[in-house]
């Protein structure tokens, strides 16, 4: 890439594994100067080694993004190296519990990092994007649960729903920005990353059953998801503002 | 509004239905409407003066009526208001979680407090109620009925409204994922999206804009209370997760 103009810079958030690697990587090989945030070190040291390793740029920033110094932090890293061009609000909890056995404080927590993390995201995005006056555009990654119910997740059901109306009420924020600033969502299905095995368990017979319950008969990858945020983040949705994009192997449709 | 009470006849005669924001505009309206019914109805709220009025103008209709002060986003006041309902009544059927807040706030000036208020009556605030409410019908045996007021919002982005529109979404998915989870035990759970309706929280709102719907006006909060008495009754009975929008063709447009 020496000698190559640089490139745009992209904050990429829960990005020390599953679908936010993927994307960071993605990112990073069409060009983009990624800042990668997570709460985990040591994971996002790897990112960054895999980023690099491939011939792309970035830095690790620690994140917590449902503390807004965070993201004030973030920014101010991300702007170092250049205007922001790009955002993707991935970073998420997800846990299955009955309504009875789900606490006030799970709730909170839940929300904390899924609900009020994307706000934060948005909200300073949007300041970096006036900032840098060249527009820009923000990917948040909700969930085909942020579309369709799922029994023992209502919790995060709640939440990713609450990505998808954001997302609304944000694009039509952001058209109203000079430079316009787009928002869009992206629903994955069922991705196989540590999110799910983490809940569901790890086993060929698991991701099996998954995919027989799937019209495309197929877990998702990570680098869908990334193919998907890559589009909805760069010029060939250009027209995209407040759209849901579903990546889910025909989940939604069945 | 004055509509004469059923009593025993009613629909809804015999049973409990808990009304969260029921002192005035659609909550109001929907306690109303369901006491008519017939039904036992337990009214909650922050304004205790404002409750005890729409508390004393069921009772003088006939209806049975009890007030419970109570904030819809606060732990502890659900299991109040739920062990007053079985104390006055004796079960809980149904739930309607009515109360909200809209408040208007650019996104990029927009504080972490005050989005989290937002959320916490309208979503948080649902959640609590559902859990509550959910496991008073479950005591009961009989199933029961849980209606969630949205908003259009919950449906379409609105401008300057991050807060809002997030908690209106995160309701309707609230709703779909409790169906599925409730519905072995008969326990349904619906929505209703309003569209704007004639009350203190869209005053705000420029006349011009709110009549823009294609029916060219705005409802009154009974026809809101007429979608709540529906869910809540007999006459719904295949329906939960179900998305009923009522909004003079808003959405449609």
């Amino acid at each position: 890439m020496t000698g190559d103009p640089p490139g745009k810079v992209m904050v990429v958030t829960g990005a020390t594994r599953g679908i936010g690697r993927a994307a960071a990587l993605r990112l990073a090989g069409d060009g983009a100067r990624i800042v990668a945030t997570g709460r985990d070190r040591e994971a996002g040291a790897e990112t960054l080694r895999l980023i690099e390793a491939a011939g792309g740029s970035g830095v690790f920033v620690a994140q917590d993004v449902a503390v807004e110094a965070d993201w004030t932090r973030v920014m101010d890293t991300a702007e170092a190296l250049g205007p922001l061009a790009g955002l993707v609000n991935n970073a998420g909890l997800f846990f299955v519990k009955p309504i009875e056995e789900t606490s006030e404080a799970d709730f909170d927590r839940i929300h904390a990092v899924n609900v009020e993390g994307t706000f934060l995201g948005i909200k300073h995005a949007f300041r970096a994007f006036a900032r840098g006056e060249r527009g820009g555009a923000i990917v948040n990654v909700s969930s085909l649960m942020g579309r369709v119910g799922y029994p023992g997740a209502t919790a995060y059901c709640a939440t990713k729903g609450a990505v998808s109306g954001m997302t609304k009420a944000a694009a039509l924020d952001g058209a109203g920005m000079t430079p316009r600033v787009r928002v869009n969502a992206l629903h994955p299905g069922v991705i196989w990353t540590e999110m799910i095995t983490g809940q569901f368990g790890d086993s060929p017979e698991l991701a099996a059953a998954f995919a027989a319950d799937t019209p495309l008969r197929m877990v998702g990858r990570p680098e869908h998801m990334a193919d998907a945020i890559a589009f909805l983040i760069g010029e060939e949705s250009a027209f995209m503002t407040g759209a849901e994009l579903t990546v889910d192997g025909g989940r939604g449709a069945d | 509004m004055g509509a004469a009470i059923a009593g025993d006849d009613g629909e809804l005669a015999g049973r409990c239905a808990i009304v969260t924001g029921a002192s005035r505009g659609v909550g109001l309206a929907a306690a109303r409407r369901l006491a008519a019914a017939g039904a036992l109805v337990v009214l909650t709220g922050r304004d205790a003066a404002a409750g005890a009025a729409a508390e004393g103008a069921i009772r003088d209709c006939g209806g049975q009526a009890r007030f419970v002060a109570a904030d819809q986003g606060d732990d502890g006041d659900w299991t109040r208001v739920i062990s007053e309902a079985e104390a006055t009544f004796g079960r809980v059927d149904v739930v309607v979680l009515n109360a909200g807040v809209s408040e208007m706030a650019a996104t990029a000036d927009l504080s972490l407090d005050d989005f989290r208020r937002v959320c916490r009556i309208n979503l948080k605030g649902p959640f609590l109620g559902l859990k509550h409410g959910v496991e008073a019908i479950r005591r009961g045996g009989r199933g029961g009925s849980v209606v969630m007021i949205a908003s259009i919002a919950g449906r379409i982005g609105v401008a300057d409204h991050i807060h809002y529109t997030a908690s209106k979404a995160g309701v309707a998915m609230l709703a779909k994922a409790a169906a599925l989870e409730l519905g072995p035990e008969h326990i349904r759970v619906n929505t209703i999206y309003p569209g704007f309706v004639r009350t203190d929280m869209t005053a705000r709102f420029d006349e011009d804009m709110k009549t823009a719907a294609p029916l060219g006006r705005v409802a009154e909060p009974g026809e809101i209370a007429d979608a709540v008495l529906f869910l809540a009754g007999d006459r719904s009975t295949f329906m939960t997760g179900a998305e009923m929008v009522i909004d003079g063709g808003w959405t449609a447009r």
